[in-house]
């Protein structure tokens, strides 16, 4: 197993997946399970709820992308295990049903004819069994490869495209070259340099592809014909330095490195592991990204900011890397590199990219994250549209 | 002396990577190589990360960064002066609140 490539000690999962964390989770189906899949976490040591606002009344490609996104992160190598609630039974169960196909544990408790208290009490001591088991699978020593990563970057400034960003795309065109899968997303914040993105992709059709995707979300954004200063770019964007949605794309995509792009994913779309650099449809929220990621299979991820983005996920560490030294310094609990000298001209790219790459070793080996230890715990699906 | 930096030898801006000052006198350096490749005399205060003219810009002219076109001046920008929302916008998206 030991080779040629770097080796990390992680947990593979039935389907041969790998995975830097090992938890049993709770999902509710929908916001009305959210009080009792809470329940369960505050009797069960050990055991993470992932509430939400959504699920009810939900249709066609809004609910695929729900359930899309809720079993993802059952599926989700960092986990063991899971517990999924809904009201009602049938759309619990194609949630579970999505998370089984991995050959991980998962079981069901619908909440109608149960009410909180017995659904609780039967999700609990079978959340109980779940934690002991899981508490004895070890990490094994496992090849960097084949495994599945993502990066965004928030509350970006200047200093991000100068620094943090490249200093990322070094660390990314390393895991590229290793075989992993690398996912970037933020389809609006690419305007200005969508033309540059596009020329990354040799494949004809995955750069259809990525045109029609970006087409049909710029369009919608373009049709509302509202200014969007203060939105996207942010204020804080604004705040350090960047002025327009161009200036913002063109320091975005530093962070990608220099390999090709050789997959392309809609909302709905798997992400293969092994695909290299993948661009998947997402919002720039930073949440919002993140849980798609997450949901598509990533198990850590990199996260630039300017600013001072806070962002965490409750299944995959968020590594926060930042260049701006006044963040660095106002903001340090949250801020994992500090690459503040390569902006200061002190230190090479390579030597900054290292740093963020064996970081993000020690983080796959089980160093927790600051996002991880301040219990930032963002999950937030993306909604397509309104409920019926 | 203070720095900006710039991310290729056509920008027409820099970006302060420490606080600049008006009056200061401030090297360009270009980021690949840390060359010094120009000097500009600040006009106004720079915050960190914040863009500086390097020369005069008219308005309707495109504000170039990254080698890129990232806007138009609003207004004409002489070299040395702050170049942010006030006097750039987005080609882009700049005109949505006017359709």
């Amino acid at each position: 197993m030991v080779g040629k490539y770097p080796t990390i000690k992680a947990y593979i999962r039935p389907d041969g997946s790998v995975g830097v964390r090992n938890y049993v989770v709770v999902i509710p189906v929908d916001d009305l399970s959210n009080t009792a899949a809470l329940g369960v976490a505050k009797l069960i040591r050990g055991v993470v709820a992932i509430p939400h606002p959504y699920g009810r009344l939900q249709f066609g490609k809004d609910l695929d992308l729900l359930f899309h996104i809720l079993s993802g992160t059952g599926a989700n190598p960092n986990v063991y295990g899971a517990i999924v609630i809904g009201i009602e039974e049938n759309w619990a169960n194609r949630v579970a049903d999505g998370i089984a196909k991995t050959g991980k544990p998962v079981y069901v408790f619908p909440i109608e004819g149960n009410g909180d208290l017995r659904t609780i009490e039967a999700a609990a001591r079978k959340a109980k069994e779940l934690v002991q088991e899981a508490s004895e699978v070890q990490r094994t020593e496992v090849d960097l490869t084949n495994m599945m990563f993502s990066i965004k970057c928030g509350e970006s400034d200047t200093t991000s495209g100068l620094a943090s960003n490249p200093a990322t795309g070094y660390a990314v065109d390393k895991l590229v070259d290793l075989g992993n899968t690398v996912m970037f997303g933020e389809t609006s914040e690419l305007t200005g340099a969508e033309d540059i993105v596009a020329g990354k992709i040799k494949d004809e059709k995955l750069r259809d592809n990525f045109w029609r995707i970006y087409q049909e979300y710029v369009g919608f954004i373009e049709s509302q014909g509202v200014d969007l200063l203060g939105s996207q770019p942010t204020e804080g964007n604004i705040k350090g330095g960047l002025s327009t949605i161009e200036e913002k794309a063109l320091g975005n995509i530093q962070k990608l490195g220099t390999k090709p792009i050789t997959c392309v994913a809609d909302y709905l779309d798997p992400v293969p592991r092994g695909a290299g650099l993948c661009f998947v449809n997402t919002s720039s929220a930073a949440a919002e990204a993140v849980t798609l990621f997450a949901a598509k299979g990533s198990v850590l991820h990199l996260f630039t900011t300017g600013q001072g983005n806070v962002v965490g996920h409750p299944i995959i560490p968020v590594i926060k890397i930042s260049a701006n030294p006044k963040t660095v310094r106002s903001m340090s609990e949250h801020i994992d590199v500090d690459v503040s000298d390569l902006l200061e001209l002190k230190v090479s790219l390579a030597e900054a990219g290292e740093r963020i790459f064996n970081y993000a070793l020690r983080v796959m080996n089980g160093r927790l994250t600051a996002a991880e230890v301040l219990q930032h715990d963002e999950f937030s699906p993306i909604k397509l549209y309104i409920s019926a | 002396m203070s720095r900006v930096v710039i991310h290729d030898r056509g920008d027409s801006v820099g970006v302060a990577v420490e606080d600049v000052r008006a009056g200061d006198d401030v090297e360009v350096v270009y980021i690949v190589d840390k060359s010094v490749v120009g000097k500009v005399r600040a006009l106004e205060n720079i915050p960190l990360g914040h863009k500086i003219a390097l020369k005069d810009i008219k308005t309707g002219d495109r504000v170039i960064k990254y080698g890129r076109p990232i806007g138009v001046a609003t207004r004409d920008i002489r070299a040395g002066e702050h170049v942010h929302t006030h006097n750039l916008k987005s080609i882009r998206w700049g005109g949505l609140t006017r359709r």
